[in-house]
């Protein structure tokens, strides 16, 4: 419906702007994550594509990153690379202090991966996908099953760890996914749009998690094509368009610099920022990115 | 290695979660030695038939049935299920070695293939049939049937990795027509017509359907039996190879 999900969010921002206002000042902070001229051509039978286009990240260690942008932006593509999951047409990539293409192995072992499309077993349980996932990182299969339960406590699935994972809901099967990208308590978590498809109730669950996990200490770099999911959770952003990074700040920043741009009275709202980078109306932005008030 | 196994593992629990699917396993080899030995099992007695040793036609077909069993590649249309479902990609982000993403799928169907044709040898004892090559000759037996279904797997994993449709996948597991029935799988191999022997020795099956037919016929013989065994460790070691390779650079 209506797309003025981001005002409704304005107050709750303030604290985790002030946060990585405070970070982003210090200087030669460790990044998590850093990109240069980061390109990717899918080349097929139908030609090419160029799904990104020379994106450049700094994302410093300990915040939520959050990379925004409407369908086909590139930004599956983008996390795809960051997780060694694709091959880098050009640029260079560290996540973690790790080359990603040198060393992929050592960069495998410090992230965490929750893709667009949660890919789980359907024909194990979630108390066994957990264990392989825990013994794939090394643990002894001992200890691969206390750290199960103790995930499976914290993304609340206790009740139906013993069940096939083919019965789970929605909302059940990205919780299991977020707790299967935690087994080894990766540096840097990677969320691949972690609540597109998910009802109101299970989204605001997911967004409590990822604060969770970010107060353990564990940077988040998140996808999202929700205007509101970014201020709320993340303390910078990326709008991605096209393949290409249009602005980069933190959501105070973004709204401070268009309202100065534009010199207009009320403070715009993240929704504002998108469509004045984007180049989108918003008919055409319905479409594309959405509030979450709908 | 240890992943490998750990991935095996999971292969084999998945297996016993879908008993179904080793319906046909079981049933169609059991149907193809029923259906063999009621058509040709009158026109060569054993008592005035050479190559059958003494026993009945049953043993000697039995083999074709054995390989049939291990040719459905099941492993490969599990794998593309994981592909077409995202948890391939889950596996692929684990710091784990590219090849053991391939070779534990590649375990288990070994480990399946060993139950599966024992089961099938229990089953087709009524036939007649004993392994006249004793515990050792049996050994062999299982041991040789679980490498070729490795092979065959592996070469259905390799279109599953390629294609990553389960589509594809199901097409190429029809191979196997030409691979078991270009063979000796009726009468041996100096009984057939000129065409029909030429084809039967470029196919590597029909050194692998040998050798098991000797294990059940004779005494260890083992001419034949290390021929079985060059064929499919050389296509296993190629299979594997190749898996390796297409996982290696998958995008
Ligand atoms: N495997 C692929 N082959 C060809 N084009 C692709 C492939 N995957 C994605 N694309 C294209 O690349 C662009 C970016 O896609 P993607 O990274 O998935 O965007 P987003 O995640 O932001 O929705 C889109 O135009 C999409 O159609
Ligand atoms: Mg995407």
């Amino acid at each position: 419906m209506e797309l003025d999900a981001g005002v409704a969010t304005e107050r709750a921002v303030v604290p985790q702007q002030e946060m990585s206002q405070d970070r982003s000042s210090v200087p030669g902070m460790k990044l998590a994550v850093e990109a240069q001229g980061l390109v990717k051509q899918y080349r097929g039978r139908s030609g090419t594509v160029d799904a990104v286009r020379g994106v450049g990240l700094a994302v410093a260690a300990g915040e939520v990153f959050g990379f925004l942008g409407p369908n086909g932006a590139g930004k599956s593509t983008t996390v795809r690379m960051l997780t060694t999951l694709m091959s880098i047409t050009s640029g260079t990539a560290r996540v973690a202090g790790v080359d990603v293409m040198a060393e992929p192995d050592a960069v495998r072992r410090r992230i965490g991966v929750a893709l667009q499309e949660a890919g789980l077993d359907p024909r194990q349980t979630g108390r066994e996908l957990l264990v392989l996932q825990a013994r794939l990182f090394g643990s002894s299969s001992g200890q691969a099953s206390a750290k199960a339960q103790e995930l499976l406590e914290l993304v609340d699935l206790v009740d139906a760890a013993d069940r096939r994972i083919k019965g789970y809901s929605g909302g059940m099967k990205r919780r299991l996914d977020l707790a299967s990208a935690l087994v080894h308590e990766p540096e840097v978590l990677f969320l691949d749009e972690p609540t597109t498809g998910l009802d109101p109730a299970s989204r605001l669950t997911v967004w409590d998690e990822v604060r969770r996990i970010n107060a353990r200490g564990t940077t988040v770099f998140l996808t999202t094509q929700y205007l509101e999911e970014a201020d709320q959770l993340c303390n910078r952003i990326a709008i991605i368009d096209g393949g290409r990074i249009v602005r980069e700040g933190t959501p105070g920043q973004l709204k401070g610099d268009l309202q100065r741009r534009r010199a207009t009275a009320p403070p715009p709202t993240l929704e504002e920022v998108f469509l004045d980078a984007t180049g989108r109306t918003r008919e055409r932005v319905a479409g594309d990115v959405k509030g979450v008030s709908e | 290695m240890q992943q490998a196994g750990v991935l095996g593992g999971r292969a084999l629990r998945e297996g016993l979660r879908t008993p179904e699917s080793a319906v046909p396993t079981l049933f169609i080899p059991l149907f193809f030695l029923v259906v063999n030995v009621g058509q040709a099992g009158k026109i060569f007695p054993s008592s005035s038939t050479s190559f059958l040793e003494g026993q009945s036609y049953a043993a000697f077909t039995l083999p074709s049935s054995l390989l049939l069993a291990a040719s459905f590649g099941t492993a490969a249309l599990y794998l593309v299920e994981d592909i077409e479902g995202g948890y391939f990609d889950k596996l692929r982000a684990a710091p784990i070695s590219r090849s053991a993403l391939v070779i534990g799928r590649l375990l288990a169907e070994a480990a399946k293939s060993v139950v599966i044709t024992a089961i099938l040898v229990v089953l087709s004892l009524p036939f007649g049939i004993s392994i006249a090559s004793g515990p050792v000759g049996f050994l062999l037996l299982l041991v040789l049937t679980a490498l070729w279904a490795v092979v065959f797997a592996g070469f259905m994993q390799l279109i599953a990795l390629k294609t990553r449709s389960a589509a594809a996948t199901n097409s190429g597991g029809l191979v196997f027509f030409p691979l078991l029935f270009l063979t000796p799988n009726f009468v041996p191999r100096e009984l057939l017509t000129r065409p029909m022997e030429i084809a039967a020795t470029f196919n590597p099956v029909t050194y692998v359907m040998e050798g098991l037919r000797s294990l059940i016929l004779q005494d260890l013989a083992w001419a034949p039996i290390a021929r079985g065994f060059a064929v499919v460790a050389v296509l296993g070691v190629v299979m594997v190879a190749l898996n390796v390779r297409l996982i290696r650079h998958y995008d």
